[in-house]
């Protein structure tokens, strides 16, 4: 549980509405606050009549939108030239200028699930998403619509579950958080299944053109001869 | 990068992935049991399940007893003042440990359960402040 937990619910009790804007502010800008379980808090807190809960709603969406657009041209503003840097720069030997480049293509054909998932689903990574997705740069127009659709999902099922479970909401958010986690581990097993079946099978339509391929074009590329394979002979006169 | 290399590092990686989701897979079964045993203990109003982040105008609502008896059993001349306020601050305030100040409003609300039986709540011993708490929670 975030050590800033106890001290945002304080202030949420004190000061009330522009708090839990704020808060989700933040928290959406980057800031390790864990939006769900303050925005669980505030729906169990609405339960017993101290908050409006559609209010709530309102507020937390409008502070999540505009905190994400707020790391979204941060990254637009800095991050493009620090990934210009990376592909540029004689100092960076950790990431290759392919590799960049590979991810950044990769990330523009997948920004628009990336964004809408990383808002309720993996909201661990929606700091990073958002950073990334202004340096790529990847269009606020369509950043956006996914930013609210995703967003209307992380504001509404939170506060749901605080409402209706009230002071469970501590153990809601377990739940919450391990799930999350749990996807994310499912996701990742899911993409290297995939990418270890691909590569494999490029492997194997690699090393069968290989054997395809005449000898000389071999030497030429490996330096070895291939093995003699009688398959592949063509012209050869029958000794009489 | 060599294919073998290659495959060795996607099986590592993919070998990680797993683990880490069956981990997560019974982390979240285990969380789900225990969110229940804490839901089915609050709606039962069990004591035990009494927060720091609680206000003093949630537990009236919440276990069914009224605001100002627990104000008077904490010995709060001004409710108005603290009406917002979670018993952590209450006990930063008394210069208290936030447990100690659990301890009293689930004594008081044991208390008043055991002079009122008629609220509909049982008098649920449960386990006072200082004994195990509801399975699985820590102070936040």
């Amino acid at each position: 549980m975030s050590i800033f937990l106890p001290i945002v619910l304080n202030w949420l009790l004190a000061y009330g509405y522009p708090v839990i804007w704020f808060a989700i502010f933040i928290a959406s800008a980057g800031f390790p606050i864990p939006s769900a379980l303050v925005l669980l808090a505030a729906g169990a807190f609405a339960q017993a009549g101290d908050f409006n809960i559609f209010l709530l709603a309102v507020l937390a969406l409008s502070a999540s939108v505009c905190g994400d657009s707020t790391g979204y041209f941060i990254g637009r503003r800095w991050g493009t030239k620090v990934i210009d840097w990376l592909e540029t720069s004689k100092w960076n030997r950790f990431i290759s200028p392919r590799a960049i480049e590979r991810g950044r293509a990769r990330f523009k054909k997948q920004a628009a699930w990336a964004v809408f998932l990383t808002r309720f689903l993996f909201p661990a990574l929606g700091g990073v998403v958002n950073l990334i997705a202004g340096a790529d740069p990847y269009p606020y127009r369509y950043f956006l619509p996914c930013d609210i659709s995703g967003e209307i999902l992380s504001a509404v099922i939170p506060l749901s579950l605080g409402y209706a479970f009230g002071a469970s909401w501590e153990a809601v958010g377990d739940v919450l958080g391990s799930f999350s986690i749990f996807a994310l581990a499912l996701l990742a097993a899911t993409f290297l299944t995939l990418y270890l079946i691909r590569t494999a099978r490029r492997s194997r339509v690699e090393k069968l053109d290989t054997m395809k391929e005449p000898a000389i074009v071999q030497f030429k590329k490996t330096g070895t001869m291939p093995p003699d394979n009688p398959a592949q002979r063509s012209g050869e006169l029958p000794l009489s | 990068m060599n294919t073998r290399v290659k495959f060795v590092i996607l099986g590592v990686l993919l070998c990680v992935a797993l683990g880490a989701a069956i981990f997560a897979a019974i982390t979240t079964v285990q969380a789900i049991q225990q969110f229940r045993q804490q839901h089915q203990l609050t709606t039962s109003g069990d004591v035990s399940t009494i927060r720091p982040w609680m206000t003093i105008h949630y537990i009236a609502l919440t276990y069914h007893v009224p605001e100002n008896y627990l104000y008077q059993s904490l010995h709060i001349t001004n409710p108005q003042q603290v009406r917002h306020a979670t018993l952590r601050v209450l006990a930063d305030r008394a210069n208290q440990p936030v447990d100690d100040v659990i301890h009293e409003v689930q004594k008081a609300i044991l208390t008043y359960r055991k002079q009122n039986p008629q609220t509909g709540m049982p008098i649920h011993t449960g386990q006072l402040n200082g004994a195990p708490r509801a399975p699985g929670r820590e102070n936040p």
